[in-house]
């Protein structure tokens, strides 16, 4: 399944990657920008993603692309993303714009299973997001959730 | 595949590659917030509403709840599509609360007739699909105003609980008021007649599924006219006039499903239906008697082409046909559902429908459990439930959850486990499809899962492997879930996961202890089943030395005392007190006796559960009254609650109770009569009299904890009489001489010295004087066969060889045979205080031989070096300064043999002692 055709993946900030086409076509985005932009295109921008994402991004897809059906694909899953959440959090952000739905689920289940559980505050205080809410709107807040009470 | 990722450019070449342009974009996208954090509200939205799907909705709710940005978002109408009330309090205020976000919400679950009144506040006018359970209560006018309220309405479903208050009437404004329905599943109604189903053939054209399961009667000619039809299931349903139904419904064109499952059909009506309906391809008809009886319907189905599944049929071979490049037959559910991007529309309706009845019957079938399907279950049914747990509709998925949960428990009263079955769902790769719902967000998925792991779990090869599987960890934080069914289930197989030593481990690690003690917090009263299971298995839990201090350290004693104080469940009683009793069963080795004693109301509420009606929750509180009153403070306290009285009174009543329950009532009663106040008050309540009863008993464990109580008794003289008077002589003669426990021998003997080493005749000689004549004559009678009793324990413990050896040398080793031979292993832990050990002492002085030989032979077994109390008896004789007694023992001429080598062994102890302490 070695394609002869190489790719030139370029990240935001100037970093370069050569891949296998059909690595870079676990991208839908990729795959669009390579159908709709012409013979020439072998080196594509992903300005929305930096290079240290990036190359975990590919690391993701050539594993996935490489031995889509193997046994271990779970546990490199797993292990992928056990990383900080800021890696976390881009790699979320990559997926998206690179539209890779595997990678997005992936993503986007590991950040769920931290948020799980877990107390407003507590959510608030693990990934440093700022209370904006007026105290009318706090009490709006606890009308608008008060159904959510088990038998 | 040779080449690799690697960065080419240097960092100092990226600016010239890199337009402006994108490195502002860039910035937008990748911005820090103002503290150096990663700004996770920048998420793209897509992505955010994503992260809301994996989540329950408390999650969601308190997502929404940190901030602004994600508060709009977690009001997405793509969240709200579809919603599950089945587990949350209903009132009209909270259903108000949700009205906002339902305007566009699609599909809603509900449980019960009272929250179904509920469901117009929620506004969802645009509703299309509505199930609900547990409506047997529900009534017409109920669903007529749902009817009424949601005109868009495409599918109702009410079961499997049979709506038996449902009529036609509501049927029929259904039909009037619904024309887009398209699916009508309804279960246990009383009489579906011909009006309402021609005015659902006459108002709903698209009515193409319809299940009347379980109905008491239905109008079958009716049916017939509704021509929509594709799909249609009577499974169940009774009253049924088969020649009618194969007539009318043979002329339904475009039938291409029908479910007949545990009905009478027959045969007859089975094959004209085959030959007339072209359309028709599956007949469902499991269980079903009468076709049973004629098999060779079997094989003329396959004649006219059609599938039949039966019994005796493999389903999955019937079902292979559809889809002809199947290379496993028994992947078919889950190459269907891969190939759904196919959009085969026929295809997906067919098999959509068949995961439906057949998640049903199986259940069903599975709840009858019917003899004589071993065969049927091992060979399909547990493959065709695991590949139902796959399916993409959730309560096909539920059913097959809770059918395995069902269908290996064979026998409900002591929930036995076949294990052929439970092997086949873990050959089937059962435990990872369980576990994998237990960790949806779903919680009518993780409830109905967990009940299937923990239902298999009671066999061990397959707890062994939920646990290998990674379960526990699983299971611990669903037992931290809000959701009581949820957490219920999960704390019930983590009792069962807690039975053998094995995984106790790993639940502690896992946070198991804690979750479980928390839960008694969350769940105080109005729970008794979680609360049941969490004390059981702290319970189990608690028996391990190392889990009980964590139990302790987590607050579990506070917890579990609430319970016993406070609960009135028995299974909850009897479960905490369970867990009391293993928590204090460390005496030796942590503090928690103690503790347990020192919490607020703890001893009240043992004593209270005492008095239960219950014999479960009395022998466990007896059972946790004995271990503490190994603790001094704890044994005064338990007195001072009025366990002496409540215990008495036990004892008295267990005459034909278990033995489990009158061993405990006895070693209770044992435990309290270390001190003599106790032993005094015992005899005083009428406590010896039960006792020698028990003492009576032909089973070990109860005659030899009663032989513990009465030695304990008989030390005071005033109950020693009381012994005599109540019969308690033969039975300690019988016990002392025949029982298999050296234990009971043992202590029915010490007993009958206490007896009869003089003390009592001087207390006895101080009742009245009329009776005493023929009452000392009885006494003296009493106390011969005693010592002849007591003699020939002892001697049963002199090996005539190593005594003779001994006799002629004062060679340690002769001396260590003789103690090898005498001793008896289990009486090392028994501990006597320094007035005991002084009257053994005394008793060496006694004129009779008998009982200077046993008391030599007691003081033997009280200072065998190793014994966990040897050290302390050791001690109390040297301050008594019993060696001299014990010298002048040895060397009488008068004394027995056996009293004189035993005084030595004795003598050599405390020597050994005193070595060991310098």
């Amino acid at each position: 399944m070695t394609s002869s055709k190489t790719i030139v993946l370029r990240s935001s900030d100037g970093a370069t990657f050569e891949v296998d086409e059909a690595v870079a076509l676990h991208s839908l985005m990729i795959k669009h920008r390579i159908e709709t932009g012409g013979a020439d295109s072998t080196t594509i921008d992903v300005p929305e993603v930096t290079g240290n994402t990036l190359s975990k991004v590919i690391e993701y897809c050539k594993k996935h692309v490489e031995a889509p059906n193997s046994d271990d694909l779970k546990s490199f899953d797993t292990d992928f993303v056990k990383v900080d959440q800021a890696v976390l959090c881009h790699l979320a952000k990559a997926s998206y714009y690179m539209n890779i739905k595997g990678l997005l689920d992936l993503s986007s289940k590991t950040i769920a299973d931290m948020f799980k559980g877990k107390t407003v505050e507590q959510i608030r205080e693990t990934f440093h997001i700022k209370n904006d809410f007026t105290p009318e709107e706090e009490e709006e807040l606890r009308k608008e959730n008060s159904w959510n009470l088990f038998v | 595949m040779s080449r690799r990722v690697r960065r080419k450019s240097a960092k100092g070449a990226q600016k010239l590659d890199l337009p402006d342009q994108t490195e502002t974009e860039d910035a937008d996208y990748l911005k820090l917030n103002e503290d150096g954090f990663v700004d996770w509200t920048r998420l793209p939205d897509d992505t955010v509403i994503q992260l809301f799907t994996h989540l329950n909705y408390r999650d969601r709710a308190n997502l929404s709840s940190t901030c602004k940005s994600w508060r709009s978002l977690g009001s997405s109408s793509c969240l709200w599509q579809s919603l599950d009330l089945r587990a949350y309090k209903c009132d009209w205020k909270s259903m108000g609360s949700l009205a906002s976000r339902c305007s566009s919400l699609q599909k809603l679950r509900f449980r019960g007739a009272d929250n179904a009144d509920l469901l117009i506040f929620l506004q969802a006018i645009n509703l299309k699909d509505l199930s609900g359970d547990y409506c047997r209560k529900l009534n017409d006018s109920t669903l007529s105003v749902l009817a009424a309220r949601h005109n868009f309405l495409e599918s109702l479903q009410l079961g499997p609980d049979f709506c038996e208050r449902i009529t036609s009437d509501s049927i029929l404004s259904m039909a009037n008021c619904c024309p887009n329905l398209k699916k009508l599943r309804l279960s246990g109604i009383r009489d579906v007649n011909k009006d309402s189903i021609n005015a659902l053939a006459a108002r709903c054209p698209d009515l193409y599924e319809v299940g009347l399961i379980d109905c008491l009667k239905i109008d079958e000619v009716a049916l017939g006219n509704v021509v929509s039809l594709r799909f249609l299931s009577v499974a169940g349903t009774t009253n049924v006039k088969w020649d009618l139904a194969g007539e009318s419904w043979s002329k339904l064109p475009n039938l291409k499903g029908l479910d007949v499952s545990r009905t009478d059909v027959i045969p007859n009506v089975v094959m004209r239906i085959f030959s007339s309906l072209k359309s028709l391809e599956l007949l469902c008809s499991f269980n079903c008697p009468l076709l049973e009886e004629d098999t060779t319907v079997y094989t003329k189905s396959n004649c006219h082409g059609k599938m039949m599944l039966s019994f005796f049929n493999d389903t999955f071979a019937k079902l292979s046909p559809m889809f002809p490049d199947l290379e496993k037959e028994r992947a078919i559910f889950s190459v269907w559902r891969n190939g759904l991007k196919k959009k085969d529309g026929n295809l997906d309706e067919f098999m959509t429908w068949l995961e439906w009845i057949l998640s049903h019957s199986l259940l069903r079938i599975a709840e009858s459990n019917p003899n004589g399907l071993d065969q049927f279950w091992l060979s399909q049914g547990a493959d065709l439930l695991l590949g139902l747990l796959q399916s993409s509709q959730e309560d096909v998925q539920e059913r097959a959850a809770t059918g395995l949960a069902t269908f290996v428990v064979v026998d409900d009263e002591n929930t036995n486990v076949d294990v052929g079955r439970a092997e086949a769902v873990m050959k089937g790769g059962g435990i990872q499809l369980l576990l994998g719902l237990a960790r949806s967000w779903k919680e009518g998925l993780q409830s109905e899962a967990t009940k299937a792991i923990a239902n298999l779990s009671v066999n061990p090869a397959f707890a062994k492997s939920v646990a290998g599987g990674g379960g526990i960890t699983i299971l611990a934080s669903l037992a931290k879930s809000m959701n009581r069914m949820v957490a219920e289930e999960a704390a019930g197989e983590l009792w069962n996961l807690s039975v053998g030593e094995e995984h106790k481990g790993a639940i502690a690690e896992a946070g198991g202890i804690k979750a479980l003690v928390d839960l008694i917090f969350k769940w105080p009263r109005g729970g008794d089943g979680v609360l049941e299971r969490a004390a059981g298995a702290l319970a189990n839990l608690a028996a391990d030395d190392k889990c009980s201090m964590e139990v302790a350290s987590v607050g579990g004693i506070n917890a579990l005392v609430t319970l016993a104080r406070k609960c009135k469940h028995e299974g909850v009683q009897e479960q905490a007190a369970r867990a009391l009793a293993n928590l204090a069963a460390h005496g030796d080795s942590n503090t928690n006796n103690a503790a347990v004693g020192q919490e607020a109301g703890a001893l009240d509420a043992l004593v209270q559960l005492i008095r239960s009606q219950h014999d479960g929750v009395r022998q466990e509180a007896a059972g946790a009254l004995w271990n503490l009153s190994f603790d001094d403070r704890n044994r005064e306290g338990i007195a001072l609650a009025g366990g002496v009285e409540a215990l008495v009174a036990l004892a008295q009543s267990c005459s034909n109770a278990f033995p489990s329950l009158q061993e405990r009532a006895a070693g209770a009663l044992w435990g309290l009569s270390v001190s003599e106040a106790n032993s005094i008050a015992i005899g005083r309540e009428g406590g010896v009299a039960p006792l020698i009863t028990l003492a009576r008993s032909q089973t070990e464990d109860v005659h030899e904890t009663a032989a513990g109580a009465l030695w304990n008794l008989a030390f005071n003289p005033g109950n020693a009489l009381r012994i005599v008077e109540d019969g308690g002589v033969p039975a300690l003669i019988h016990l002392c001489s025949s029982s298999m426990s050296k234990m009971a021998r043992f202590m029915a003997a010490l007993a009958l010295a206490y007896m009869f080493d003089g003390r009592m005749d001087e207390y006895g000689l101080v009742g009245s004087s009329a009776e005493g004549g023929s009452k000392s004559v009885g006494l003296e009678r009493a106390r011969r066969m005693a010592l002849k009793h007591i003699e020939t324990f002892v001697l049963t413990f002199a090996d005539p060889q190593a005594f003779s050896a001994a006799s002629l040398s004062s060679a340690p080793a002769p001396l260590a045979q003789v103690t090898e031979s005498a001793r008896i292993l289990e009486a090392g832990h028994l501990r006597c205080s320094g007035a005991e050990i002084g009257q053994f002492v005394s008793m060496l002085h006694n004129q009779s031989p008998v009982l200077k030989a046993c008391a030599a032979f007691a003081l033997l077994q009280f200072t065998v070096p190793g014994g966990p109390h040897a050290p302390h008896h050791v001690n109390l004789l040297q301050v008594s300064g019993a060696p001299r007694v014990l010298r002048a023992a040895a060397a009488a001429a008068s004394a027995p043999l056996e009293a004189k080598i035993f005084a030595r062994i004795v003598l050599r102890n405390l020597e050994h002692h005193q070595i060991e302490s310098a």
